[in-house]
């Protein structure tokens, strides 16, 4: 039994094996409750981040106390939240195009849900919590997280509000300025790491870089090649629409952009989906530039949830700090400027491997 | 007519010279407590206001008064000057009662066109030549004209939106098919209030804006007709421009009714007014600083919180002098309502901890939003408004000084304690949205010195002769029809007010020109051709208060 859960086994596998299934039905039942569990731990992270933790992180850079009544250090207002979102009316507009309109705030969540699957979030206790590891993982991943856009545009669209269409349409003109230098720079960690497998993007960034007294600094590609890093963390800022890159919803020019028109658990949906959107952004960045689950001491699993985590402390932080760009100037940053880069650091990457090779 | 008139238009001052400029156009004259007024031809407007603009230097359309008289309407065009605030001269147009008909002064100040359309809506005359006379503050459909003498008020009013306008009626669409229209308000995060913007838009860029205000309309002037000059007018200036520049109101009440009714104030009072009022123009400029970083930033980020902090120190001082945190009620006419709180170690302490950790406050603001680089990327060069437009639309405050208007009433027509004090103009020469936060962030400098300087004066006052009022009657009936027009320097630029009196305790025409009406104005010159998030941004910038704007 124990050997079972050792080893190369992913979880599907694992839970598989634990209840002494085997062949298509075991894939299946082990797949479904691996899923199951992974989406659980996600949606609740989002949970937590949505009604609480942004509360409490913007309160802090912004010198209040935010919410404290309800609950130790104001955590029940996460239950409170859900009771009064999900009790709202749904309203939907008078010429809405329906069911795009209905399609739209499931479809953004579940495009992130999906991005999880191929993530590897390391061990915790016999546990490999990975649930799928093909070889083309990275490019899934992407393929999975670009999904987002369709949703954003059929939500503004089927709207019926003009500023839902802006919101939408801004949302389309981002996504394609910034995705083509977000894969681009993803592909120079390709070019070092030799594979598209999430699995072996981790694995190629266990060695140690270099030792300083004793400690050794792990190859992590943040550590290899910073400048790819921060092109990333900005074309990923951009591409999940976070400040200064909030554009499409970019309240008090347009609203709430692609979902003013939603409201009660349709809106829920929206913001659990841009969450899970900001998580699998972070999941990404961690994976292929920080070393996915490794880290001292803790189990792989606690170390990628901090990894996550301070990717959105971080977008907190810009949002409480950053001015937002205007649309042309984001258009022109992203094909200017993050264009350009990204090509620059994926060559010189190219030749660098291959000299070094 | 044999006066020789001087070369230089500024140099044109006395009544006789004035009249001169004008020539046969005179017909008669009217002369008001802060001008000489000279009676004109309802179809001479456009030739009397040329002549005195190009040849005198009445380069500032300051309001336009309506009125109706038993036996004819009348227009007042208040004109001064940017260069010499102290010249004035009130152009006096009367119509017929029968045919109400005046030519509009819009071809030659820009501004003409809101105002004229406000005293048609709201006293009834028709303007000649004016290219889009409709309501301004009241719906489309209302009947009648609320300040003329024969309104009906028990007459019902129906004007449910669908009567007046249903913006959602028909699609709204261009001929052309190449320009969407959006409404703008009245019900959006960044119209600082009930604004509705029609804009015409052509993808991400305005073509057309349109601002249609009104929504917080609250007949004001009207409310200080019907009340005495003595006390019942000055609770309304605090509702106005009610972010916290509630003093700076009340001010240009007690000065226009103080010269009215020949009251003194003593030099007590005007110090503790003087500093009160700097303290609510600070106020209003932290809020003015916040709510543009809303709208620049597009969240409550940081720097909206620290401007609120801030700006809750200064409303707690003005808490301990007056009582109350935003409708202050603290001015009387002849002084100020009570001394200074006890003890009085206490509120000096209290202001002078303010103004010490104020610079350090400031510079945390410099740090994050003068010297942010995207910052400077969204908001120089934007919104941009040339000085000449600026004057022709009477922009004033510090809209028109971030346009190189170095024009200021504090300063050019002084009042209360200000001409005794060291402090500077703040101008800038950028015209563009960066111009007017600057404008502001460095106008709460020159109010701290003022302050500071204040409460060292009020600290050394001798006990014996702390005189908060004068004597005053108790009832005040300024003789039968004199007019006067005054202004002071309110925290978003000139705030005037027009009083008529009839030789009765309550005023027969009450007028306030409020800064933001004219500012407002300049919205379109600022934003047609720029992206939606500028002319959101210079909407922001020129900190307009609805409830000024509306009265």
């Amino acid at each position: 039994m124990a050997g079972l859960l050792q080893g190369e086994a992913l979880l599907p596998e694992q839970i598989a094996g634990l209840l002494g299934l085997s062949g298509t039905v075991g894939a299946a039942v082990g797949a479904l409750i691996g899923a199951f569990v992974v989406g659980n731990v996600m949606l609740a992270q989002t949970g937590v981040a949505g009604p609480w933790a942004k509360r409490k992180i913007t309160a802090g850079f912004t010198d209040r106390i935010a919410v404290n009544r309800i609950g130790p250090f104001g955590l029940f207002i996460i239950v409170a939240d859900a009771v009064r979102l999900l009790s709202k009316e749904l309203i939907v507009p008078q010429g809405a195009d329906r069911p795009s309109y209905d399609l739209a705030p499931l479809i953004l969540p579940a495009s992130a849900m999906l991005g999880f699957a191929v993530i590897p979030m390391g061990n915790l206790g016999p546990f490999n919590i990975q649930l799928a590891d093909p070889e083309a993982g990275l490019a899934l991943v992407f393929a999975f997280a670009s999904i987002a856009s369709v949703s954003l545009v059929m939500g503004g669209y089927a709207s019926n509000n003009k500023y839902s269409l802006m919101g939408g349409l801004r949302a389309v003109a981002q996504n394609i300025a910034y995705e083509i230098p977000l894969i681009v720079t993803a592909m120079s960690v390709v070019v070092f790491a030799g594979s598209l497998q999430m699995g072996e993007i981790v694995a190629a960034q266990t060695e140690t870089l270099v030792s300083v007294a004793g400690v050794g600094i792990p190859s992590w590609f943040a550590f290899v090649n910073p400048f790819a890093f921060v092109l990333f963390l900005v074309a990923n800022m951009a591409e999940i629409g976070r400040n200064p890159f909030d554009i499409p919803e970019a309240p008090t020019e347009i609203v709430a952009g692609y979902q003013t028109e939603y409201s009660s658990v349709y809106f829920v949906l929206f913001y659990l989906g841009e969450f899970l959107h900001i998580f699998l952004g972070g999941a990404i960045m961690a994976t292929i530039f920080l070393g996915g689950p490794a880290g001292p001491v803790l189990p792989g699993f606690v170390w990628f949830i901090v990894k996550i985590w301070a990717f959105f402390l971080f977008t907190q932080w810009a949002r409480s700090a950053l001015p937002r760009v205007r649309i042309d100037q984001l258009i022109e940053i992203g094909w200017k400027g993050m264009l350009v880069l990204s090509f620059a650091n994926l060559v010189l990457t190219a030749i660098i491997v291959g000299v070094i090779a | 007519m044999s006066v020789e008139l001087p070369a230089d238009a500024n140099a044109v001052q006395t009544p006789e010279e004035i009249e001169g400029v004008l020539g046969d156009l005179v017909i008669g004259r009217d002369d008001h407590e802060n001008a000489p007024g000279f009676v004109i031809k309802p179809d001479t407007v456009v030739d009397a206001l040329d002549r005195l603009r190009e040849q005198a230097g009445f380069d500032h359309l300051s309001c336009v008064t309506a009125q109706e008289y038993a036996d004819r309407y009348e227009s007042i065009y208040h004109l001064t000057s940017y260069a010499d605030r102290t010249k004035e001269v009130s152009i006096v147009v009367p119509t017929d009662k029968e045919n109400p008909v005046s030519q509009s002064a819009n071809e030659v100040f820009r501004t003409a066109d809101w105002h004229e359309r406000e005293a048609y809506d709201l006293v009834g005359i028709e303007y000649d030549e004016h290219p889009d006379l409709r309501r301004i503050l009241l719906p489309e459909t209302w009947q009648g004209h609320p300040l003329g003498q024969s309104y009906d008020q028990d007459r019902p009013q129906v004007v449910p939106l669908r009567e007046h306008a249903n913006p959602l009626k028909e699609d709204q669409q261009a001929d052309d098919g190449e320009t969407m229209f959006l409404n703008i308000g009245p019900h959006h995060p960044a119209t600082h209030g009930v604004l509705h913007i029609k804009t015409v838009l052509d993808g991400e860029q305005v073509v057309d804006l349109e601002p249609d205000i009104g929504y917080l309309h609250r007949c004001e002037e009207q409310m200080c007709q019907n009340s005495t000059y003595r006390y019942q007018i000055m609770p309304y200036p605090d509702r106005w421009d009610y972010i916290s520049a509630g003093l700076l109101n009340e001010w240009a009440y007690a000065r226009t009714a103080e010269q009215l009714a020949d009251i003194e104030v003593p030099e007590y009072a005007q110090v503790i007014r003087t500093m009160g009022a700097e303290l609510c123009r600070m106020a209003a400029h932290f809020l003015a600083l916040g709510t543009f970083a809303l709208d620049i930033y597009g969240d409550f980020t940081a720097l909206f919180m620290y401007s609120i902090r801030d700006r809750e120190k200064v409303q707690n001082i003005l808490e301990e002098l007056t009582g109350q945190r935003l409708m202050f009620n603290y001015f009387r006419l002849g002084g100020v309502v009570w001394d200074l709180p006890e003890p009085r170690e206490e509120f000096f302490e209290m202001t002078r901890d303010f103004l010490d950790e104020l610079p350090t406050a400031l510079e945390e603001y410099h740090d994050m939003m003068t010297s942010n680089e995207i910052l400077q990327m969204r908001t120089v060069d934007t919104g941009v408004l040339p000085p000449d437009v600026a004057k022709s639309y009477g922009a004033t405050g510090p809209v028109a000084r971030a346009s190189g208007i170095e024009y200021d009433v504090r300063r050019d027509d002084p009042y209360g304690y200000y001409e005794n004090l060291d402090w500077d103009v703040i101008t800038e020469d950028g015209c563009d949205n960066f111009s007017r936060l600057l404008v502001r962030m460095r106008e709460v400098e020159e109010s701290a010195k003022i302050v500071e300087q204040c409460v060292d004066l009020l600290e050394d006052w001798p006990e014996d002769e702390r005189t908060i009022q004068s004597n005053v009657p108790r009832t005040i009936k300024p003789d039968d029809d004199t007019e006067i027009y005054k202004a002071v320097e309110g925290a978003k630029g000139e705030l005037g007010i027009y009083m008529r009196a009839d030789g009765t305790e309550k005023p027969a025409r009450f007028k306030i020109r409020s800064p933001c009406f004219s500012n407002l104005q300049t919205l379109p010159e600022m934003s047609n051709g720029e992206y939606v998030p500028d002319a959101i941004a210079s909407l922001g910038s020129l900190d307009i208060v609805l409830g000024e704007v509306d009265r």
